[in-house]
């Protein structure tokens, strides 16, 4: 029996599908070219305010399920949660925007090494495929890979940024520290997102948003 | 890309178990006792061992599909299957320690503690609205005039339906609108100061803004009286009560604290019931 | 969904065709059902005219107070029948109807056991007793038992014919109410007893009079018990053991006389009764509206706080 609700979910589930593709090729596309060098910025661009603009849809079209439908139970938990994650989303398209913006504002960093980058952006772009996947799936246990890398992104960066203090290339260090910024905060998002994927199945929260606090604080 | 779909089987780390948890919390005292109560009409067997506690001074809501039960286990907790016959009641309904059933004790003095108001508003038609509130008194003794003004104003307070009618308390109970005329039978269940009140889809007959304010009353009831409500109104359920007993064909199938019953049932069949995925 | 528009204009077609006709036999069943109801009402209304034409001239002071006649002459008038037939009326009443409402009061209350069924079947073959066998009944067993005709016996009798009546329409009235007032009583925690009297007959109480002005017109009119009971008298009453006059009786005497005074008398006596029949009726529905009769604020004791 389809209920009132059903059409609309299907959309929601649609719109969230698209998002989480885009979000992996934005994300993607930004690091590669910032690792090869190369300008793909109006691509990048292109796919982030997609990605923005999806969001508002699914906003709206969560609040009309919500004005209209009262959803209780397990459709409750999936539109509560569909707010945290296509904000997740929406930010890894915006954090991917940030990045090729580096290139521009710091114009030619051909030179700097990127050798800690790269074991990161493997960890991100294996994080957000995972999370995404996650969700299609509604599978709680790639929770756990997904905390772990995002704790290995999070000792990168901590060993990082007072080693980047003592370099002799400004401008290459700022480079990395901004690039080193987004993509710990796209790891943040990735795990919100498994949290909240935790949520439509179990109906708990988890406390993960303590760890990040004390972390953030200490930082 | 694989599309999203609602889960069909939960990964939890525990599971509970089938049988529902009656007891919201071991602390908490509880006003009434429903103990293995079981209710048959002739030889069909209507509600079916169902063990519920309520605690006092909240709003319990028992919601289910039509035929549940839930209405029939509702008119069990002031006896009045003792009007029906071929109705008979097994089990025990704790007040305060003692048992409804129990057949040493008058059941009627010891029903007084336990008012109700029914689904179809049911004023007495050839009385005043001052008789009505004043009528489980006055026919059982109560002539105190002082009195009996003062348990009107009292209750017509409490009811929201002061204020409407205290201009003309000897208007015919028949003239108000459906919403009063219900607010006017929840007085004259509280006139006997009873210690919990049964209401059986207080606010189905009424219009939403009528039922609107029945749910203002209950929510102010609650303070001083335990509430058990039958409704089919989800919603309401939701926005009114405290704890939740989903029955399904005489049988309790989960009982727990409102909110989390309706954002995380623990049983499938709660979750397809409350989805509208069924009756 | 599977009918087309296509389909659906066909239907539609169909609908217009079979519309006319149907309003035709609608109309003519209106005029039959119509034509039969003047038919049922013209004997009444031609019996009242008959009576009040015939009947009109006769009334007077005197004809309404006097003491009869001698027979033939036309003097006297019909007023002992008249004081007969209402103490008749009332003595009955007193005698049946308490005892006809307590009989539907259990049977509507009480009423779900072998008991109840066997004396509601009775009561159902009482209501369609001839009334000259319970005058016989009352003969035998008062008349000639105290071994004179008195008021006791017609009272009696006319008892005998009331209460079945009562007790049938209590039952139907009281079991008109609702349940879901029983059941707030109840859950008030008011004794049954309580309910039934205080809430239950105060609801049921339109019925209850209905069944009460019905018995009351069957008896004004009861001639064949009186016959055997009250035998009949040309005086005012005087003590309850002796023979007393009622309407019914003196119309019966007078015409079968043979003068044409004694009919014209006859005529008068009878749109008296039919006239006294309809002001019980009336006088007791308006008492009852205004609810300031003795016995409405005698019902009211209690409950009310009208003073």
């Amino acid at each position: 029996m389809t209920r009132l609700i059903d059409p609309s979910l299907e959309k929601l589930s649609q719109i969230m599908s698209e998002m989480g593709d885009m979000a992996i090729a934005c994300v993607s596309l930004a690091v590669d070219s910032y690792l090869e060098g190369k300008n793909t910025n109006d691509e990048v661009y292109e796919l982030s305010d997609s990605i923005r603009n999806k969001y508002f849809e699914v906003e709206d079209l969560i609040f009309d399920m919500l004005l209209k439908y009262q959803p209780v139970a397990d459709d409750f938990r999936m539109i509560r949660s569909s707010t945290e994650i296509s904000y997740a989303f929406s930010r890894f398209g915006r954090y991917a925007y940030d990045i090729t913006q580096v290139r521009d504002l710091f114009g030619d960093i051909s030179e700097c090494t990127n050798a800690s980058l790269i074991e990161i952006t493997k960890k991100v772009k294996h994080m957000i495929k995972e999370a995404v996947l996650s969700f299609a799936e509604l599978d709680v246990r790639k929770a756990v890979k997904i905390q772990e890398d995002e704790a290995f992104i999070d000792k990168i960066y901590k060993e990082r940024l007072p080693k980047l203090i003592q370099s002799n290339n400004t401008k290459c260090a700022l480079a990395e520290a901004l690039l080193l910024r987004y993509l710990e905060r796209i790891g943040d998002h990735a795990v919100f997102m498994s949290d909240a994927i935790n949520y439509i199945v179990t109906g708990k929260h988890k406390p993960s948003e303590k760890r990040i606090a004390s972390h953030t604080k200490s930082s | 890309m694989t599309t999203l779909s609602v889960p069909a089987q939960k990964i939890t780390n525990s599971i509970d178990s089938a049988i529902p948890s009656s007891v919201p919390h071991e602390e908490e005292k509880f006003k009434m006792i429903a103990e293995n109560v079981s209710i048959y009409y002739g030889s069909t067997m209507g509600v079916k061992n169902v063990t519920m506690k309520f605690p006092e001074k909240s709003v319990t809501a028992l919601i289910g599909p039509s035929g549940c039960g839930k209405t029939t286990f509702l008119r069990c907790l002031n006896r009045m299957h003792d009007m029906t016959k071929n109705a008979k009641v097994e089990g025990k309904v704790m007040i305060d320690d003692i048992d409804l059933y129990d057949k040493s004790i008058d059941p009627i003095y010891h029903r007084r503690k336990v008012g109700m108001v029914f689904q179809k508003p049911n004023p007495f038609p050839t009385m005043s609205i001052y008789d009505n509130v004043t009528a489980g008194l006055k026919l059982n003794g109560v002539k105190d005039k002082r009195i009996l003004d003062e348990i009107v104003e009292d209750t017509l307070k409490m009811a929201y339906l002061w204020d409407e009618v205290k201009n003309d308390l000897k208007k015919s109970a028949i003239e108000l609108s459906g919403g009063q005329q219900q607010r006017l039978c929840i007085a004259r269940a509280l006139a006997i100061q009873p210690e919990v009140l049964l209401m059986d889809e207080p606010a189905s007959a009424l219009d939403p803004i009528a039922t609107q304010k029945i749910e203002e009353t209950i929510t102010e009831l609650k303070k001083d009286y335990t509430i058990i409500i039958v409704t089919h109104n989800m919603q309401q359920a939701v926005r009114v009560s405290d704890y939740t007993g989903f029955m399904y064909l005489g049988e309790l199938i989960e009982f727990r604290e409102t909110k989390k019953l309706f954002t995380d049932p623990k049983n499938e069949l709660t979750a397809k019931y409350v989805q509208g995925q069924f009756g | 969904m599977s009918t087309t528009n296509e389909k659906r204009q066909e239907y539609r077609a169909l609908f217009k065709n079979n519309v006319k006709k149907r309003l035709v036999v609608d109309k003519i069943v209106h005029i039959i059902i119509f034509a039969f109801v003047i038919i049922a009402i013209i004997p009444l209304a031609s019996i009242l005219v008959e009576v009040f034409k015939n009947g009109i001239s006769a009334i007077s002071y005197e004809f309404l107070t006097a003491i009869p006649g001698s027979i033939g002459s036309g003097e006297g008038g019909i007023g002992p029948a008249i004081q007969g037939t209402l103490i008749i009326i009332g003595l009955a009443s007193l005698m049946g109807v308490p005892i006809g409402v307590m009989s539907g009061i259990f049977l509507a209350e009480l009423g779900d056991n072998k008991l109840a069924r066997n004396v509601r079947f009775f009561n159902d073959v009482f209501m369609e007793f001839p009334s000259i066998v319970l005058g016989i009944f009352a003969f035998l067993v008062i008349v000639l038992i105290l071994g004179h005709f008195s008021v006791w016996a017609g009272a009696f009798a006319l008892a005998l014919i009331m209460f079945p009546i009562v007790a049938r329409t209590t039952e139907e009235s009281l079991k008109m109410v609702p349940i879901t007032y029983r059941e707030a009583g109840t859950a008030l925690g008011l004794k049954k007893w309580v309910i039934t009297f205080r809430i239950v007959i105060s609801a049921a109480k339109s019925g209850m009079i209905t069944g009460i002005l019905l018995s009351v017109s069957r008896i004004g009119g009861e001639t064949a018990p009186l016959i055997m009971t009250i035998l009949g008298s040309s005086q005012f009453f005087s003590s309850m053991d002796v023979p007393m006059d009622a309407l019914p009786l003196r119309i019966w005497r007078l015409s079968l006389l043979p003068y044409e005074s004694s009919q014209l008398q006859g005529w008068g006596a009878a749109l008296v009764l039919i006239l006294v029949i309809i002001g019980i009726n009336m006088a007791v529905r308006y008492h009852f509206a205004n609810g300031n009769g003795i016995i409405m604020r005698f019902i009211k004791q209690g409950v009310s706080t009208k003073r």
